[in-house]
Formats: C-alpha cells, sequence, structure tokens
C-alpha cells in the first residue's frame, strides 16, 4: 500500500523536471566568450542565478533517485511469514532501545542479530520494509496497530511473562506522597470499574469515544503538576486534534480532579523521561513506563496502570486482496498525515518552533561570537585563554549532549523550558562558529590597511569598524551562510529536551499514521524550503554589504558633481 | 620640525637602529638611503610610531611624541604616510579613499572632501579613476591615489616608504613625477629609495644609513659624487671588496688565487678583468714584491664597481719607499703594465703600511 504512493510521486515528479530542465540548460551556455570585465560584472548575478537553479534541480534530483531506488527495492523482497518463536532464533530481531521487551527478547533469542530503534514506528517500518524479520513489543501495542496495518501480524506464543506499566514518581519525600496518592486513586477506580470503562475507550475500536476532557482547564486548587511523557504511545498518551490525549492521559486528568491539581505534560522522547524527574525538571512521568527492577531503583512506581505480555510482530504472507487503486492509496495517505486530526497544524507548529530556535540562535549567536572577539581582540590573556577553552569545550561535545547537559544539569533548578534552553546551546555553538569566522576573516584582511588607517590617524576602534570589518565580512559571509543552514538542520535533535519542533513532529505524526513516506517527505521538504529561504536571506546581506554592488550615485550620495 | 635623538629600535634578534640623530627642517625633502636590512623603513615607522622605538626621543614641532600621554592619533594626521605596497582600502573607490579619512578625521563635509579630493585627482592626473575599485587600478595608479589620500589629510610632512619599490619598470615614471611635482611644491617629505637617481634630483639632503645610525649625511651632491666614508663610497659606487693580507711568506699562495677566483665568479666580473686581476697579483706581488720587498707585510686589495664595471688594484706594504721602475724583473713588470691603465705610488708616514700603489686595471 505504502510503497505504491511514493513510487508513483517520484516518476510524477521526475516527469515535471524533466519537462522543466531544458530551459535551464540553455542560458548556461551563453558563456562569457570575451566579454569586458564590466559586463562580465553585470552577467555575474545572472550566472549565479542560473548555476543555483542548476544546483536546485540536480539535489531534487538525486534526492528523487535515492525514493525511487528505496521504493523499487522494498517492491523486490517478499517478505517471509513465520508462525513460531523457533524459525526467529537466528534472523533480525528489531527492538525498542532500552525498553523492557528489548531485555526479554535478548535472553529468549540469543543467537538473533539485534537492531536498535527509539520508537514502535520506527520498529514497524523497518519490519515493513524488510530490514528486520521480526520485532519484540508489548502485545497490547501490537494489536492496535494491526487495524491500521493489514500486514501486521504476531506470533500469538509471548516471549515472556507479563509486563506491567506504571507511572513513575522521584525517589523523594513528594514523590513518594504523590505516588501514593496516585496509587491509591488506582486502586479505588479499579474497584469501582471506572478503570475498565477507561480501558473499553482506549483500547477499544470506537475513535469517536476516545474524548479527554479539560486537561487543560483543570481548578488546581493543590498546585500544577508537571508529568513528563513521550507522547508519541498510542494509545496511553499521543497527540490528537493538536490535543494530548490517550489512556494514561485520561487517567491523569481523572487524579488531578480528585485531588484537586492541575497538570502541565511536557513532552519529550522516551529516554528523556527518567533524568527529567530524577533531576526534578518534571514531578512524575506516566505512559507505558515498564517496571523493571532497574528502574525501581531510581524511581517509585505506582500501581500499573498496564499489564500485558510480550509478543513477537512480524509481517503476515503476502496476498493480493485489498489493492483500491494507486490514486485512492495517495489519497488516503495523505489525508491521514495532513488532514485528519488538523495534523496539518502540528507541521506547522514544529516548523514555527524550529524557525523560533533557528532565527534566535542566529541572531544571539551571532552578537555573542561578536562581543567575545571585541573583548579578545587585543590580545587580552585572559578573555582569550577563557574563550579558547570555552570554545573547546562547546565544540568537542555533540550538540545533542550539550543540549542535556544545559537542559538536565546546568538549568536543572531554574524552571526555563526547552525552547529556551535550545536557544541558549544553539547560540552558544553559534556564537563559537561565528567567533572563528570572525577570527578568520580579519585574518585575511592584509595587515598593510590597518598600518593605513593607522598612519592616516584613525584610532583602533574606527580602524577595526570602517576598515577592517567591511573587509573582512566579505571573506566571512560564505561560511556564515553555511553556518546558519547547518544551525537550521543541527535544530532537529531538540526532541530530545521536550521541544516539539520539525522532526519531533514528523515523529509524533509517524506514531498516529504508522506511515512514513509522507510525514518524513513532508519534514525533509519543509526543511528543504526553510534552507532556501534562510540561503535567500543571507545572500541577499550579503549583496547589499558588498560595496563593489553600489551604484555611482550611492558611492558619491549627498555630492554635487560639477562634471 | 622632527628632531630625532638618540633613536633606538631592538627585537629579540636583531638592531636595526642603534643610535639615530637627525633634524628635519621645513621644506627639505629628505632622500634615506642605504643597503637594505639597515632599518630605513623602520626609522620611517618609528616617526609615525607604526613602530614602538626602544629608547630615544622623537620631537615633532617641539612635541616629544614617545611620551606616554601623547595623542598618536593626532601626531599621525600631520604626517603622511605612503607605502611601498600602496594599502589602498579595498572596499572603498579611489574617490572614497581619498574622502573618508577627512569625513572620518577631520569632519570635513562631504561636499568639501568631495571637492578637495578632485582637487588631488586631478593633480595626480586620475580623474578618470575616481570610480574605480583598487583591484581594478594599476600599481603606479593606486600609488597616485595613496599620494592623494595622504595629501587630503594636509599633513606637514609626508613620509614615503620605498613608494616605486612594487612596481613595474615602466610606472615607476609616473608616480616619481608626482613626488617631484610635490617637491617643487616646497612639501616637506622624508623618501625612503632605492632609486639614487630619483634621490638625487630630487632632494636636497641625503641620509646614508648604515649600521644602525645615520652613517653620513650630506647634499645629493657631497653624497653621490665625492662621499667621505668607506662604506658609503662602497655603496655609492657599488663597490665590491677583496681583501688579502699576506703576513710573510709562507703564506697559501694556491688559496689566495681560489680566493679571487670566488670572488670574480661571485661578483660576476667579467673573464678578461679577473684575468687580468690574477696576472697582477701574480707578477706584481708574488714575482716583484715578495721576492725583493725586506718585510714581507703586504695587503692586496681589489675595488670592483659594479656601477661602471671597472676594476682598482691597491697594494700596500710596509717598510722602505720602493720604486717599480727599479725593479730586477722587468719582465713581469711589463706584463703588469700591459694589464693595467694607470699606475700611481703614494707614500704615507704615519701608518703601518706606508707604500701604497693604485692600478686601474684595464676592462
Amino acid at each position: 500500500m505504502q510503497r505504491d504512493p511514493g513510487r508513483t510521486l517520484c516518476l510524477v515528479l521526475c516527469g515535471l523536471l524533466c519537462y522543466t530542465s531544458p530551459i535551464k540548460e540553455n542560458v548556461d551556455h551563453g558563456g562569457p566568450g570575451d566579454k569586458s570585465r564590466d559586463e562580465m560584472k553585470g552577467n555575474g548575478k545572472e550566472l549565479i542565478r542560473v548555476r543555483k537553479k542548476r544546483l536546485f534541480f540536480l539535489l531534487t534530483a538525486g534526492l528523487l533517485f535515492l525514493l525511487l531506488c528505496g521504493c523499487s527495492a522494498e517492491k523486490k523482497t517478499v517478505p517471509q511469514s513465520y508462525t513460531s518463536l523457533e524459525e526467529l532464533e537466528d534472523k533480525r530481531i528489531g527492538v525498542t532501545t532500552g525498553s523492557v521487551q528489548a531485555m526479554q527478547a535478548e535472553a529468549r533469542f540469543p543467537n538473533a542479530e539485534f537492531y536498535y530503534f527509539s520508537t514502535s514506528v520506527d520498529l514497524l517500518g523497518a519490519l515493513k520494509t524488510n530490514k528486520i524479520d521480526a520485532y519484540a513489543d508489548a502485545e497490547a501495542l501490537v494489536k492496535f496497530m494491526m487495524p491500521e496495518n493489514p500486514e501486521l501480524t504476531y506470533i500469538e506464543e509471548p516471549i515472556a511473562g507479563k509486563m506491567k506499566a506504571g507511572a513513575a514518581f522521584p525517589k523523594t519525600d513528594q514523590g513518594r506522597e504523590l505516588c501514593d496518592q496516585y496509587s491509591e486513586f488506582l486502586r479505588n477506580i479499579k474497584q469501582s470499574g471506572e478503570f475498565e470503562e477507561i480501558q473499553n475507550i482506549w483500547y477499544g475500536e470506537d475513535e469517536s469515544r476516545r474524548v479527554v476532557p479539560d486537561l487543560y482547564n483543570l481548578p488546581g486548587p493543590n498546585g500544577t503538576l508537571r508529568v513528563a511523557a513521550d507522547t508519541s504511545l498510542f494509545p496511553f498518551i499521543y497527540i490528537k486534534d493538536g490535543k494530548t490525549v490517550g489512556a494514561d492521559v485520561d487517567v491523569l486528568v481523572r487524579f488531578c480532579r480528585e485531588y484537586g491539581y492541575s497538570a502541565e505534560i511536557v513532552s519529550m522522547d522516551f529516554g528523556g523521561i527518567l533524568p527529567a524527574i530524577t533531576t526534578g525538571k518534571c514531578d512524575f512521568a506516566c505512559g507505558g513506563i515498564a517496571m523493571t527492577p532497574e528502574r525501581a531503583e531510581s524511581v517509585y512506581f505506582s500501581e500499573p496502570t498496564y499489564e500485558g505480555g510480550s509478543v513477537m510482530a512480524v509481517l503476515k504472507a503476502p496476498d493480493s486482496a485489498g489493492d483500491n487503486g494507486i490514486f485512492g492509496s495517495i489519497l488516503t495517505s495523505f489525508e491521514k498525515t495532513f488532514v485528519r486530526e488538523g495534523r496539518w497544524k502540528l507541521f506547522l507548529k514544529g516548523t514555527g518552533n524550529t524557525l523560533v530556535i533557528t532565527l534566535l540562535s542566529v541572531l544571539f549567536g551571532t552578537l555573542l561570537g561578536f562581543a567575545v572577539y571585541l573583548l579578545c581582540r587585543k590580545g587580552n590573556p585572559i578573555a582569550n585563554k577563557l574563550t579558547k577553552a570555552f570554545i573547546w569545550l562547546i565544540e568537542g561535545m555533540p550538540m545533542v549532549v550539550l543540549l542535556m547537559v544545559l537542559f538536565y544539569i546546568v538549568f536543572k533548578s531554574i524552571g526555563i523550558g526547552g525552547l529556551a534552553v535550545s536557544v541558549i546551546g544553539f547560540s552558544l555553538t553559534f556564537g563559537a562558529s561565528m567567533y572563528g569566522m570572525l577570527c578568520s576573516g580579519v585574518n585575511a584582511v592584509d595587515w598593510g590597511q590597518t598600518e593605513a588607517a593607522y598612519a592616516l590617524g584613525y584610532t583602533d576602534r574606527q580602524t577595526f569598524f570602517r576598515i577592517v570589518l567591511p573587509q573582512a565580512a566579505q571573506h566571512f559571509m560564505p561560511s556564515y551562510k553555511g553556518q546558519v543552514v547547518a544551525l537550521l538542520k543541527a535544530t532537529a535533535v531538540v526532541g530530545y529536551i521536550a521541544v516539539q519542533d520539525l522532526t519531533k513532529m514528523g515523529d509524533i505524526v509517524r506514531s498516529r499514521t504508522y506511515e512514513a513516506f509522507f510525514p518524513l517527505i513532508a519534514v525533509a521538504v519543509i526543511y528543504f524550503l526553510l534552507a532556501g529561504l534562510l540561503i535567500r536571506i543571507v545572500e541577499w546581506v550579503i549583496g547589499k554589504i558588498n560595496p563593489k554592488n553600489r551604484k555611482p550615485e550611492e558611492i558619491l550620495k549627498g555630492v554635487k558633481t560639477h562634471d | 620640525m622632527i628632531e630625532i635623538r638618540h633613536l633606538k629600535k631592538e627585537y629579540p634578534t636583531s638592531t636595526p637602529l642603534r643610535d639615530i640623530n637627525a633634524d628635519v627642517r621645513e621644506g627639505d625633502v629628505i632622500a634615506v638611503i642605504g643597503p637594505s636590512g639597515t632599518g630605513k623603513s623602520t626609522l620611517l615607522r618609528c616617526i609615525n610610531l607604526l613602530e614602538t622605538p626602544t629608547a630615544g626621543s622623537i620631537r615633532i614641532d617641539g612635541e616629544e611624541i614617545l611620551n606616554p600621554g601623547c595623542d598618536v592619533n593626532r601626531i599621525r594626521q600631520k604626517l603622511g604616510m605612503v607605502f611601498q605596497s600602496f594599502n589602498l582600502f579595498g572596499h572603498l573607490t579611489a574617490i572614497e579613499n581619498i574622502m573618508k579619512p577627512q569625513i572620518d578625521l577631520l569632519k570635513r563635509s562631504r561636499q568639501d572632501a568631495y571637492d578637495r579630493s578632485m582637487e588631488l585627482l586631478r593633480r595626480v592626473g586620475l580623474v578618470h579613476a575616481a570610480l574605480k575599485y583598487p583591484d581594478e587600478m594599476s600599481g603606479g595608479q593606486k600609488q597616485r591615489v595613496a599620494i592623494a589620500r595622504a595629501l587630503a589629510m594636509d599633513p606637514k610632512i609626508i613620509l614615503f616608504d620605498e613608494p616605486t619599490s612594487a612596481l613595474d619598470p615602466a610606472m615607476i615614471s609616473e608616480v616619481q613625477a608626482v613626488i617631484r611635482d610635490l617637491a617643487r611644491a616646497g612639501k616637506t617629505m622624508i623618501i625612503v629609495t632605492h632609486e639614487m637617481n630619483f634621490a638625487r634630483s630630487i632632494s636636497n639632503r641625503v641620509f646614508y644609513l648604515d649600521n644602525g645610525e645615520i652613517y653620513e649625511e650630506g647634499t645629493p651632491e657631497q653624497i653621490f659624487t665625492n662621499p667621505q666614508k668607506e662604506l658609503t663610497r662602497r655603496f655609492i659606487y657599488k663597490l665590491k671588496v677583496l681583501e688579502i693580507e699576506i703576513e710573510d711568506s709562507s703564506c697559501d699562495i694556491p688559496g689566495i688565487y681560489s680566493q679571487i677566483a670566488d670572488y670574480c665568479s661571485r661578483n660576476q666580473i667579467p673573464p678578461k678583468t679577473a684575468l687580468r686581476m690574477q696576472l697582477v697579483f701574480e707578477e706584481l706581488v708574488q714575482q716583484i714584491l715578495m721576492q725583493e720587498l725586506a718585510e714581507k707585510h703586504i695587503r692586496f686589495r681589489v675595488e670592483y664597481s659594479e656601477a661602471d664595471e671597472s676594476a682598482e688594484i691597491i697594494v700596500e706594504f710596509s717598510g722602505e719607499p720602493f720604486d717599480l721602475e727599479k725593479t730586477e724583473n722587468q719582465l713581469s713588470l711589463t706584463l703588469v703594465k700591459n694589464a693595467i691603465t694607470d699606475l700611481r705610488s703614494e707614500t704615507a708616514q704615519d701608518e703601518v703600511l706606508n707604500n701604497r700603489i693604485r692600478l686601474h686595471v684595464r676592462s
């Protein structure tokens, strides 16, 4: 189902490009020949534009080629169907990193080849594209995915005993107290049958009943709870119509109403949840957190909110039924990805966050790099050593690690959100590269320029700002442009610290539709457009500050020329 | 106008200026000459404090500029500087290069700055290049714009640091013409240059710098036609000197021949002249003097002038005066006379080597 819309789309786009590209070719062939220098300069812009178009074309064509390869590779392999665990002994098995199922599967299949993914959706995608032969997951999760994915099934025989999942609380007095309240509440609703009703709603088939009222308008006289959760865990906790819903959210809201709290859900990667509560960033965490002895050492667990076995998910033997035409399936996929539950809003919001982080980081990073450069410019040994050490520290760390260090350690006690921490983190790295660019840009300006300015009587400051900097800018602006785009792409990791940027939103949508094609392509295209936009802006600035682009009138502004 | 006393500039590895003393008066055009690496440029750069002198005093209009409290930027405005490598501001057109310092530093209006700049461009003959960027101009044009830029600040003195060294031969004259024009107009200037003819024709005083000091100073005529001191003479006549001292008869004669051969090939002395030098040594020193003198303390000295490709040999020796004509070895004397054009004998009373024979080698 999924492979067809992708391939068709690629073919259509390729056709379009082939149709438009010859026009661009012709322009390029009108080479400069023996034109004079002045003419060359006039044509320079035009040439650059043509070259840019050409590059754009090549890039798009390359991307499409890769897609096409991917799609057709998918078509060739016919996945085998497995019916018993024994058959999987030496096969390729996918698991989610650090999950209970991973441990269970590793113990059950010591000879298998393991692949580690971060979400169930990735596991499903890998299975569908035959990158793995089976994956281990909670029985409930596999069951929920099956209606949407007809080719998916699982082996009845469980790989291990039942697994329990519940809410996790920090090991503090406050956490203990809250944990007791939560457990007490769960025991009560289990007795009264309310819990079963919740389960029927969320684990059932009827979509219309899956509504959580009031999460955002709880009165909360006893304070607000900050709840860490991975919001891509359908049906425990996920995003629908732009709102966080799910079985665990339902329980949470009922609990808050009962005990007089209000709640704020802080969305983050699963891997970030436990650190978030142990460092006190959040008051507790909920949403399919499996109880393991090891985790129980660092957190308190409430009464279980979910119990179930772990199973191996595999693909059904291929059957020819149920193809409702290529365009029909494209439309359905498209509708699922963008229209249903207003998911386009998620992409929009993610794009907004990504842009905000990028633009603010570029702004603050540029200012920071500039300020530091000015401090170090005259060779002050203390400032220089400090800067050097600081840059070494920042540039020697992967961006993700830096962000998490900032989020979980440095700004642990100050109540600032992931967005602000991202801006701080990326401003620091961008500042470091800005500093480097300024250094090399200024070094590229001949020392004679400085001497000539000094000899005329310019002060050190005037010399730097009026003579050296305008020339240095011409040297470092091209790499500045590259750095801005690199920054935009680097922001894709902010999902780790609970920021819902474009990439994270793509993941969230993927976790609901169980389809990779449209969400990933949409995210890629949006990044592509954003990068193009940023490049345009920086290039416009480069053109503006290039003194040679001025017209004679501008050069002699405010002057009466007699001749 | 400028008084320099005991100026010293020391680097960790060298001392280009040891002890400079000089006065520059209003209207002076001073040419600073000397071998490379003797601190000519360093002297200029010390005067406008692009280099910080190690010790000494520089007074400009009576004001000590090496005082810590001195306003360096104000002093520099009084001193124009023209660099070997032009150093026009690359991001500005020719006219802006001249206008901008006036606007930024002299606070002139854009219009005044423009008018003055155009006047100066006219003076250096580059009105048509007003809107060109430095990388669109030839070296000679750039240097003329640089001179105009310096003039625009109305400096009291202009310092030229080898203004034509980086230029193609064809462009040297256009820049020299501009500088000549300034000299005629009575501008005070200090010019470091390697162009001797230019230095001679433009200056009213010449400083010959060597050994970290002003080794000899004088009018162009004194310095260029009749230099008093040894190093100056060698520099002006581009003399290449070889000196061999023979203490007694047991000296290393083959070694001396190879020294002479080395010297000749190193200085590209024509083979004929080189042969004649060897011949003079062999016949005069080896065959006549070393055989017939009582004391065998002889100094053999060759001076070859690259300027006119002439060679002179001076033979000095101690003891009683010796009349060459009366030698027993008339054959050798004839051979020597064939190799030279001029022979003079002198005696000096107060020196150790009191007899001297000068021979001009035939070329």
